[in-house]
This record gives structure tokens, sequence and C-alpha cells, in this order.
């Protein structure tokens, strides 16, 4: 076979091979990794793939194809991805993608004729504090201008890379604001240390070992009960009692998941979770599988987070190596071991069971449930997953008490979040504050108010599956019952805000188009009405809507709503059908003047 | 809840009771009422993709779909209110925004699944104005193409071909709305059994057999469903006719025993019916060439001249040789020619399993004989020799299915890989004609294997002997005494055992049946049994000749050393399939051979006279299936004027050898095999009602070991059909036919 990989590579999948009970479990981080030194996955990558795995062809290229950062061609040196989606395209994020057209002046994802660039416009990256942002092949360059980025593209072509943001921007590990609650950031420091040392220094695994020596199971899933902590991936379920579902008689081996496919738009929060504090995740993974008699773990983490996984393989290997991972942990017959697992490209990986079919080195596609993962989840056995951010708090539960991390939140909403305030304010950041906490003070006091002296028009407040708030809606405390009450999600945490020059339609629009390239066409309804939302919003937005169009955009969505797979078709639904009611006005006037009635930064974005 | 338990529960207001277990969806259709769906297909695994069998359930926070839902006592479910109906009705909308809408030249319109739904549940106006996703159609294969805009994206080509088939040549790429159906090859082509199981199962017209595209409108055309005459599984085939040509073939109205299933043969190789090189009027040898001549001439120089030699020298200076693929019918009329009007036993065919010697081991218990369908309820299923995924599709199929969704333990003893292994419990690898060997080491006697392969056939013993209901098939590798033994063994199981001998043909069963043995009447009877003879006599106003005649191998010797001075060939090909060393001079010593076939085989070639005869999908009678179940062919279209039936034609010879028989129909000679053929006393309603109804086996006595070399499987693959499938430019034009077997 016509395939030189080098030993390297070899190696590493060797060792991928190794992670997981099921041979077909490594494929798409081997696809991932043999694109990194390929450039792209050949056709001979797959078929050696098929043979390594015992697979057909036919089923890696199924997986190959799900991914959106897994390339069948080749790309340039420098693959530019830029980042449009709503917090980058509120901050200039569709100038540089129009810039980097103009410059390369080639299709998207081909290379420029010396081979050195390739771009396209990506889905959220997990920046949106740092918007607008790119990544150049694997690195983050945040905070960019028009004249910054080409800077950057002329310093790459001139063979001088730049280095890239050493972290999150957006995380202030120096000057916390005062309103912030610092539990889980309790560690970060301005130059990130995730070594263990630090770690142990600061209480590190403390929590662990008293679980560990002091505590059943029982009782520790009952004080994480008592915490009131909710699922903070988005779906805000009690973390105590999904553990509790977890059938203790089963003869199936356990699994724990982290989720840390991070990938709704506006939220980057696991991502500073997992770079400034990585052994914070993994003492919280641990305790749970603790608590649920589990002896193997994965952190999924999305592909696009490459630092981020390899910060996590060192603070695991420093955890084997200092025997808090492996057999017979300290001693006490407990055993653990936990292994990375990076995804290649799908925002419906976040959902629990696609994820976990896509660790098993399928497409992504959501499972049936019930049954639900605590019951048959990971190779079909029990499992438990839980968002970055959830399992992080676990160690300060366990450490002061279920009923201390209660009370620094609201009634059965437990603890403190991490709130991405991404968008129009003028200190965009990811800060720790106590669940409950006013949107209004959020964005007025903590985020330094709405940029340039303008008024707030709009407030995403969980991430872009959330219904907007409208400037008068945002007096509401932040926490998953008062926003239950006001018609919207707390969801992710990710707060985008809208000032009074935003257009609507095209903050629905770019959603939309969002969802509709992130929908994995297993349903109809999600599938063909995304793509259907999609085109019928970029055309009204071009100026080309009709009348009937805008109450077909709200029936539309509500043929979704409730009526998909999985979440997904909700995601996709909820913001649309609050845009069109409470922004009826500007669809109108859209409809009236023919053409889109805000500033020039309103510019189509490629079709997809 | 014990697994037999019923459960009540309350659809649209009637109460209904189901059993425990039963899917929501499956409930509301035992009583009639309809929950619409695409990617639910009864058999395959649940999706709940397509939205359409949304239901209310009381209690329910939301419309929940009846594919998914397992029924629970005291369940309200509702499929018919607003709700509801608003559901299915958007679903539908969603489906068409990308769907071409091109009804009026889809060959699907009119058999649609879509237009269907659409028709009693969509939306009257299309509220879609963008641009649809576009791709052009695919062609996949010879046979299969592929339309990607009226694909709905429901995933039963996918499953069927990867859950059913065992095949994965189907995949889903892309995502999102430019997910597509995806074919196994890198260069968008499919390698794989072409077995068509995709295009049956498309619920819509993106999935489309190359013969049918664009031919016709599914109203236009007659379908008759018939055996299939190439294996010997006796799959039907619905055949889709058009003015006297056959355009499909399917299996949509579930008519046979197959139920879902076809491959290749049965869906698409009717073709070779309108294959130019089809023979369409008799010839005769004139001057070394073989002439036109008409049926008068043609028949009338076969009886004068088989009269002359039967005359001259006797009966026993000709032979006859019959076919796997005439019917009964023709098979009883061609044995009564040879024994009654020729006056002599030189009869046999190519025998592909030993049914002789089935039969005489089976001592007539016939409970223990297995149907086709009795495989998908036994527990365990023991094959010994063949590759029943090539010789036997069906049966393949139903093994797959038993395994797969009854947990059935699969165990093959074989010389070589076959693709059910990756079915089976258990494999035991034996050397080429090792199979045999097996039943002795079961009977406890040992001679060629190895150590290790007869300590595994000892844990395999005491393996079955936990089995409550076992079937064992075993192929053409098993013959007379071995077979004996292996049934020996089986039969003194604590379980149930019951057998199936596997045989290549439409109708190789149902000519050993029929008595197209040297040394067996009609229903097995040896034809030293004065009684049997007697029988038989009283029948046929004639005495039969009481000593056995010689077998195929004898009379190729015979004709060698000229003793046999004429050969009369039916549906049979032996200078092929005997692989006769200088054919034109074994059989160039003969002073009339007759070959009657559809095609001018290499036997026809070097015919004195050929009669162009009339194939299964052109005539009436009924054929038996290896696992001997009688089956009513349905004629599809007329045979090409100047060709007739074989019945027919033993029908005028009979009459101008002076043994004029009574009979106007093959209905009325299968009166006849009914009343006096040992196991064929079976229901004619059955029978005219279209089922696949199981004859028995009578206790065959006397058996023998058959001589080496007469009882031999073609071992066929799926796309070669013996001579038959030669003249199949589909079974031709897959390059699958050039793969090894593992590769597919």
């Amino acid at each position: 076979m016509a395939l030189a990989l080098s030993s390297a590579l070899r190696q590493k999948f060797d060792e991928l091979k190794r992670r997981y009970p099921s041979p077909r479990s490594p494929l798409v981080p081997m696809l991932l990794f043999a694109q990194d030194e390929l450039g792209y996955v050949s056709e001979e990558l797959v078929e050696f793939l098929a043979n390594e795995l015992g697979l057909r062809r036919v089923e890696v290229e199924e997986t190959a194809s799900y991914y959106s950062m897994l390339r069948r061609k080749p790309c340039g040196r420098y693959h530019v991805q830029i980042c449009t989606n709503i917090a980058c395209m509120l901050r200039g994020g569709t100038d540089l993608l129009e810039h980097a057209e103009k410059r390369f002046n080639v299709p998207p994802r081909e290379p420029t004729p010396d081979g050195l660039f390739s771009y396209e416009e990506v889905e959220c990256i997990g920046a949106c504090t740092g918007a607008p942002a790119v990544q150049v092949n694997y690195n983050y360059h945040e905070g960019l201008t028009v004249e910054s980025f080409d800077r950057l593209l002329s310093d790459l072509a001139a063979g001088n890379e730049p280095k890239p943001v050493p972290y999150t921007t957006g995380v202030y590990p120096d000057q916390p604001h005062p309103a912030e609650v610092r539990v889980l950031s309790r560690r970060f420091t301005p130059t990130p240390t995730p070594a263990l040392e630090s770690y142990r220094q600061r209480d590190g695994y403390k929590a662990f070992i008293r679980a560990l020596k002091e505590m059943t199971p029982d009782q520790v899933i009952e004080e994480v009960k008592a915490s009131h902590l909710r699922g903070r991936g988005g779906a805000g379920f009690s973390a105590g009692m999904k553990w509790g579902f977890v059938p203790k008689d089963s003869p199936k081996p356990k699994y724990v998941i982290a989720n840390a496919d991070e990938s709704e738009p506006g939220t980057c929060k696991d991502r500073p979770l997992m770079e400034f504090d990585p052994h914070q995740l993994i003492e919280g993974i641990l305790i749970a599988a603790y608590a649920v008699d589990a002896h193997r773990g994965y952190i999924y983490v999305r592909g696009e987070y490459r630092y981020v996984l390899e910060i996590l393989d060192r603070a695991i290997e420093e955890a084997s190596a200092a025997g808090l991972l492996g057999a017979d942990i300290l001693g006490s017959g407990f055993n653990f071991d936990l292994c990375t697992h990076t995804g290649a490209g799908a925002y419906e990986c976040g959902e629990e069971s696609a994820l976990m079919e896509s660790l098993e080195g399928k497409r992504g596609y959501p499972r049936i449930r019930p049954p639900f993962p605590a019951v048959v989840g990971l190779y079909g056995c029990p499992t438990v997953i839980n968002n970055v951010e959830t399992l992080s708090a676990v160690p300060s539960i366990i450490l002061n008490g279920g009923e201390w991390y209660a009370q620094l939140g609201t009634p059965r909403n437990g603890g403190t979040r991490l709130f991405c305030i991404s968008g129009h304010v003028n200190r965009p950041g990811v800060y720790e504050l106590p669940m409950g906490f006013s949107l209004r003070r959020m964005i007025e006091e903590v985020a330094g108010g709405v940029w340039k002296g303008k008024k707030l028009k709009a407030v995403i407040p969980g991430g872009s599956s959330t219904p907007v708030l409208t400037a008068a809606e945002a007096d509401v405390a932040m926490d998953f019952d008062s926003l239950a009450k006001a018609g919207s999600m707390l969801g992710s945490g990710g707060v985008v805000v809208m000032d009074e020059d935003t257009c609507m339609v095209n903050v629905a629009r770019r959603i939309m188009h969002f969802y509709a390239h992130e929908s994995c066409g297993w349903c109809i309804p999600c599938r063909e009405g995304t793509a259907w939302l999609r085109k019928l919003l970029d055309r009204f937005h071009a100026g080309g809507g009709r009348d009937v169009d805008i109450p077909l955009l709200a029936q539309l969505s509500r043929n979704m709503l409730g009526k998909t797979f999985c979440p997904f078709g909700d995601a996709a639904a909820m913001p649309t059908i609050s845009i069109v009611e409470k922004f009826r006005d500007e669809f109108e006037e859209h409809l009236r003047t023919g053409a889109c009635p805000f500033a020039r930064s309103e510019v189509a974005v490629a079709e997809d | 809840m014990t697994p037999n338990s019923t459960i009540s529960l309350s659809v649209d207001g009637k109460q209904i009771a189901v059993p425990a277990g039963t899917l929501l969806i499956e409930a509301c259709k035992s009583v009639g009422i309809e929950v619409p769906s695409f990617c639910y297909y009864p058999g395959l695994s649940l999706q709940a993709a397509c939205r359409m069998c949304l239901v209310e359930i009381e209690k329910a926070p939301k419309l929940q779909t009846a594919c998914t839902v397992v029924v629970q006592p005291g369940m309200v479910a509702r499929t018919n209110t607003p709700q509801v109906h608003a559901a299915r009705k958007a679903m539908l909308e969603f489906l068409l925004t990308n769907h071409p809408l091109d009804c009026p030249v889809c060959d699907k319109g009119g058999e649609c699944e879509l237009q269907d739904m659409t028709f009693r549940y969509g939306a009257a106006e299309s509220r879609f104005v963008e641009i649809k996703e576009h791709q052009p159609e695919q062609r996949f294969s010879p046979v299969v193409y592929f339309d990607y805009p009226r694909c709905i994206l429901c995933f039963r080509c996918v499953r069927v071909c990867d859950e059913a088939m065992d095949v994965k040549a189907l995949g889903v790429g892309q995502r999102g709305v430019h997910s597509v159906i995806i074919p196994n090859q890198p260069d968008g082509t499919l390698a794989c059994e072409e077995c068509g199981m995709c295009i049956d199962i498309c619920p819509v017209g993106a999935l489309l057999p190359q013969a049918y595209r664009y031919k016709t409108r599914p109203w236009e055309v007659k379908y008759v469903a018939t055996p299939c005459t190439h294996c010997g599984d006796g799959c039907k085939t619905t055949l889709s006719v058009r003015q006297h040509e056959i355009i499909r073939g399917n299996n949509r109205d579930k008519s046979g025993i197959n139920g879902d299933f076809l491959c290749v043969k049965g869906r698409y190789a009717f073709d070779f019916v309108s294959h130019p090189a089809r023979l369409r009027q008799p010839l005769l040898r004139q001057n070394g060439q073989l002439q036109p001549t008409t049926w008068e001439e043609a028949l009338r120089t076969v009886a004068t001249r088989l009269k002359e030699i039967v005359e001259r020298v006797g009966g026993d200076a000709v032979g006859f040789i019959g076919s796997n693929h005439t019917t009964n019918e023709e098979n009883y009329l061609f044995q009564r020619l040879a024994r009654v009007a020729i006056g002599t036993n030189n009869i046999d065919h190519h025998r592909t399993a030993d049914y002789a010697g089935f039969a005489a081991a089976l001592k007539g218990e016939t409970a223990r004989l297995a149907r086709t369908r009795d495989l998908l309820q036994a527990s365990a299923i023991l094959l010994i020799g063949n590759d029943p995924t090539h010789n036997h599709p069906l049966l393949a199929y139903h093994i797959r299915d038993a395994v797969r969704h009854r947990g059935a333990r699969l165990y093959i003893i074989n010389h070589r890989w076959i693709k059910l292994e990756r079915q089976a419990r258990q494999v035991i690898r034996v050397p080429e004609g090792g199979e045999a060997a097996v039943a002795e080491v079961f009977r406890g006697q040992s001679r060629s294997l190895t150590p290790d392969t007869l300590s595994a056939l000892r844990v395999l013993q005491e393996t079955l002997r936990k089995e409550r209901d076992l079937i064992v098939l075993f192929g053409a590798e098993l013959t007379g005494r071995a077979i004996a033994r292996l049934m020996n063994w089986g039969n003194q199981l604590p379980g149930v055992t019951r057998y199936i001998a596997l045989g290549d043909y439409a109708n190789s069963r149902g000519a050993a049946d029929m008595g197209l043995f040297p040394d067996r009447l009609p229903g097995y009877a040896r034809v030293e049994d004065d009684g049997a003879r007697r029988r038989f006599k009283e029948l046929y106003h004639h005495p039969l000749p009481p000593r056995g005649g010689a077998n195929v191998r004898q009379m190729i010797q015979a004709i060698v050393s000229g003793r046999m001075l004429a050969l009369y060939v039916v549906g049979a090909n032996p200078v092929k399939t005997f692989a006769l060393p200088s054919p034109a001079k074994t059989l160039g010593g003969l002073e009339l051979l007759v070959v009657q076939d559809l095609f001018l085989t290499e036997t026809a070639e070097l015919a004195d006279v050929v009669l162009p005869a009339a194939c299964t999908y052109e005539k009436e009678g009924t054929v038996t299936n290896t696992c001997g179940e009688l089956q009513q062919l349905k004629r599809a279209v007329d045979p090409p004027a100047g060709v007739r039936s074989d019945f027919e034609i033993f029908r005028l010879l009979l009459h101008l050898l002076g043994h004029p028989v009574s009979f106007r129909t093959p209905e009325s000679v299968l009166e006849e095999i009914r009343q006096h053929v040992s196991g064929y006393d079976v229901s004619f309603a059955s029978l005219l009602a279209g089922q696949a109804v199981p004859t028995s086996l009578p206790a065959a006595t006397g058996a023998v070991e058959p001589e080496s070399g007469l009882i031999f499987s073609s071992d066929d693959s799926l796309f070669t059909s013996g001579t038959l499938g030669r003249y199949s430019e589909v079974l031709n034009s897959v390059h699958e036919r050039n793969l090894p077997r593992d590769r597919l």
C-alpha cells in the first residue's frame, strides 16, 4: 500500500488502539492525526485504516465524511479557519472572511497556487471572548482586526509564525472582577500552570482522597445531590441524580466521560478550565468514577482544541505517574484509567449519545432514548457523562460540602457558573459568578457595558440555542429556573450581547447557518428544516423577502420544535422563534425597504 | 413481565391487546390502524429518523415515535388527532423540500410510498420557494442506479444491506442536508452481491433497477409471481410484464417463502428469456449442418429414428438425460417416455444432491424434513459443506435472520471459508472432501481427520446435545452412507433434529422425486420392486423394464463402446457438466442425438435434432425446491413463436411413438402425480393459492453408495447459474462475478 506514515504516527496509532476496548473507537482520532501528517484524508489512508481496524472501507468513509475538520483533498500549508459565528460576526469576523477571500482569491478549502494557504469559514471555535478569532491550523489568533489579520497572513507568508494566543482571551486571571466568586477558577494564574505540583499545593486531589478514603460512593452521590449542581453543558440536569441512575448491580463495566466538545456558539468556558486547571477536571472525573464504580474514563475534546488535548494528555501522564490514575490508586484497590479522545469538528457530538457514537468511531448520530446513558451508554454499558464545568465543580463540592456549594447560588441552582460574555461589550470575558447573578449587572458592570456607548438591543443568555432576550428583558437572574420563567434558558452560559445597530434578521440568519451546517442529517425535520430556514433567511435578509415569509419562519420553526430526534431541532427553532416574535418590526422593515436597513456590516456569508 | 404475557392498551379509543414487547406501531397495525412511516421497517434496526409515526401518548409531554415506543399496560395512544395530523403534514412538507417532485417521469410513480403518504397526509400546496439540493443520477452498478434528489434518507437500503445481507455495501456520507447514500467503492460504484434488496426496500424512486428505468408506468404492467428458475431455494420472483416482455423481477408482494428476499438471479436474471441466442425453431442436421426445420419434420425424425433403433437393437440402446429445470410434470412424462415408449431405464440427470440417499436414510420419518421457514425458528443450525451464500442465497438469508433476530447458534463444518462463518458460533475446518468423514466421527469412528479437528468435532457433538431444535443442512459433499451415518447420529440427539439436503437448481429435487434415475421410479421405488412396477404398469397400461438402467457415466461409456446408439438430452448440457473429453468424438458415435433446450449449448451443437423449448417463465407446471416444497409456476410470457414447452414436446412424441397420453394440461399430469407418486399427495387448493406446499419423502429402500462422479454440486456463485446463467446479460455484466468470494 502506497502510504508512508512516520514512525511517530504509527506509534501514536498503536497507543490509540490500546485506549479502547473496541477496535473501531480510535478511528476519528486516527483520521485526524493522520490528516495532520498527510494534509488530508487520502483514499490510501481510508483503506489503510479500514485494514488496520478491521472495518469495511465504506465504514471509514462514512465516519470521515461526517466530521467537518476532516478533508478529502489537500489544503494549504496554513489552513486559515475564520470564525464568523455569532460572537465573531458581531465583532468583525465576516470582514476577516471577506479579506481572506480577496487576498487568497481561491475557493474555500482549496490551496493557493503556491500551496501556502487555504481558508474556510468555520463555525464557533470557542474563542468568543476573543472575537473575532481565527485558527491557523491548530493555533488560535484572537482579537483580530482586518489589519492585524492581514499582518498575520503576511508574517506566515514570510515564514514567520506569529505566536498564537497563550490562553483563551477574556480570562482575566490577574484582575478578577470584584463581583466574581472564584471557585472553579480560583487557581487560574496569569500564566497557566497546569502542573500537578501547583495543583496539589492548592488542595489538589484532596477531595478525591477524602472521597476515596472517608466516603462511600453513595455518600459522594448524596453530597453532589445536595450541592444542587446542575449540568453545565446546557440542559441543567442534576449531576447527582444522573450519577444515581447508574445501576449498581450491572455486570458490565462502567464508564465516565467528560464532555469537552464545547461548541455551543458563544461558549468558551471549558477551554480555560482545561488549559488553566486540567487536574481539577481529572479529579472531578475520578470522584465521579469512584461514585459509580467506573474504571475507565474518556475526555472527549473537540478537535479544534488540540493544544488543550495536549495539556490534558500531559496532566493525565502526571497523574498516572503520581499514582492518582491507573491500578490500585493510592493503595485503595480502586482502579481507574483515563484517556483523552479528540473529536474532529461536529457540534452534534456535544449531544451525549452522539458523543458516544463518535467515541465508538462512528458518525455522530444521536441514539434513541430511552435507554439513557446511565443505563446503556458507551459500548452499551452504564455511563456517566458530564460537562467539563460540571465535573470541575465536583472537587470543591466534596472538599467544602454540598451545602456550601448550594448556598453560593440560588435555590435549586447551586454554585457558581463560568459565564462567557461576548459580543458588543467593552470587556468581553469569562467570569465566574454566582448562579442567579443579574444579567443586567453582568453586562453593565462585569463586562464593562455595551461598547461604543451604544444601547443594548438584545442578548443571548446561554449560547445560540437559547431564546434571545430583549434589552427590556435583561433584568433577569441568571439561573436555570429564572431564565426558564423568562421564557429562555441558562444553557451553556454563553452570553452574547448585541447593540442597537445589530440587524436581528442577520443574527437569525447566521444562527440558522450554524444549525444547518451542524445538523447531523439523521431526522427529517432538523435536516430539512434547518436547511430550508437557512435559505429562507438568506433570501429574506438579502432583500428577497415575501409577506408570507415572516409567519412561515415561525411556522417552520414550530414544525421542528419538539418533533426532532434529539434536542438539536429545538435548539435551532427556539432562537428563531424568539427573534421573529421579538423583532418582528425588523423583519417588516426588511420587507418594506427590500434590503437590510442596518449598516454595511451585514454582508451575506458565502453559501456553504 | 413474562415474554408471553399480553398487554392491554387503548389506541384511538379502541381497547386492544397485544403481546408484551410489541412496538406501538405494530400494535396499531394489528388492529388496522395505519401509522405512517418511512424509516421503520420490520426486521431492521429502529431509526426514529423520519418522524412520520409521531403519535400522542397520554402523559407524554410531546409526540412520540410509535416505531420506538414499546406498549405498556394501560397506555393510551392517539393516532388521529389534529396535532398528529399536523405533525405528519409538517414532516411531509419538510421531506418534499428537496425532493424533485418529478413524479410524472419517475419510475416509482404509482407505487411510491412518498407519493401515497403525501396523497393521504400531505399538504395540497408547496411553500418551499428556495433552490433544491441537486446531484446528477449515479450508476452504482450495471443494475443499480441512484437518483440522489429523490432520496429521503430513510436509511432502509443501508440497513438491509448491512443487517440483513451482511454486505454493508452502502453507507451514509456527508451530513445534514448534504447527507447522501454512498456505495462502497472509492469511484462511487458498488462491489457487492448485487442482490438489489436496496432497490426493493427503497420507498421512493431513489434506487432503481437498470432494466426498469424509464421503461413503463407500474399500472401498465402485469404482475406474475412465479418461482425463480435458478437455484434450488424456490423463491418467488414477481415479474413485471409489459407487452410480452419481462422488465422487472421483485418481491414487493412478498408472495413467496422468500418474504423480503431475492438475490441477483431472482431479481434480474430473467433476461435470458429474450436473449438473442434463444432457439426459435427446431433444427435438423442435414449434410453435417444444423438446419432450420419444421416441428413436424423434427418430431417425426426423432420418433422414426428412435423407433427404428429400438426395433433394431432394443430400447437399451437409447439413453435419456433429464433436466434440473423442467417441471415435475415434464419430468414425469419424460421418464414415462423412456420407460414405456422406449422400454429402458437408461434415464438419469445431473444429480446435485443425493436425494435418494436422503430418502433412504430418512426412512419415512417426514417429521425430520425441515422446511425453508423452519430455519427461522431453529435454535441451532449445523451446516456441513456447501456455500449457501452462493449456492442457496435464500437459505443463507434465513440463517442470518435466525442468528440476528433469534440468537440461533450456527455451526459450520467446511473445507473452505464461506461467508456465513461471520454468523457462526463455531467453525470447523476440514480438509477438502473431509465433510463426509465428519459423519464417521459423529458415530465414534475416525479416519482421515487431524487430532485437532477430531477434538473440535467432539466438542461440537457435546454442544449440539444441548440444543432443543437443530436443523442440519448438508451439501453434495455428503452422499449415501455418509448421510445415513449423519442422520443416525442426529436422530439420537435429545432435541428435535431436522434436515435439509442441498441441491443446486430450481427443480433438482423434483427431477429426483419424479424418478429421473436408472434405478428408481417416481417416488424412489426401486425399478426391481415388482409391486411398484406393477402399479405403474396399471397406470400406463404398459409394462416397465424390470432391470436397472445406465446412469450418466455408464451412458457415456456405452456411447463410447458403441452399445448406446441414441441419446435424448433435455435441459441439460452434459458436455460441460460432465466435462466430456473430446465431446465431438464421444457423442459423434451416436446415431441420434436429440437435444431439447433453450439455447444451442455445447451439447446441442453436436445434436442431430435440436428442439427449442420454453423456459420456466413461459409455462405452467410445478417445481419442488431443495426443501421439498412444491410450488406452481405461473406463465409470465408466452414462449417465442416456434418454441414449445417440454410438456407439449413430450406429449407429441409419446403420440408419435404410439403411446399417446390423455393429458391436455400439466395440471392433469399433476393430478396423476398427486395420486401415484409417493410424497406428492399434497393439497391442490394450497398449491393453487400460491403456497409452497411441503411434499414428503417416501422411505426409499435398498440404498447403495452411488458411484463417484454422479453426485456433485456445480457450486454456482451468485452470478452463475449453470449453462442458463451464461445467457443472462445482467449476470455477465456485474464485475463481482470475477471477484473471489471472500472479497464480496
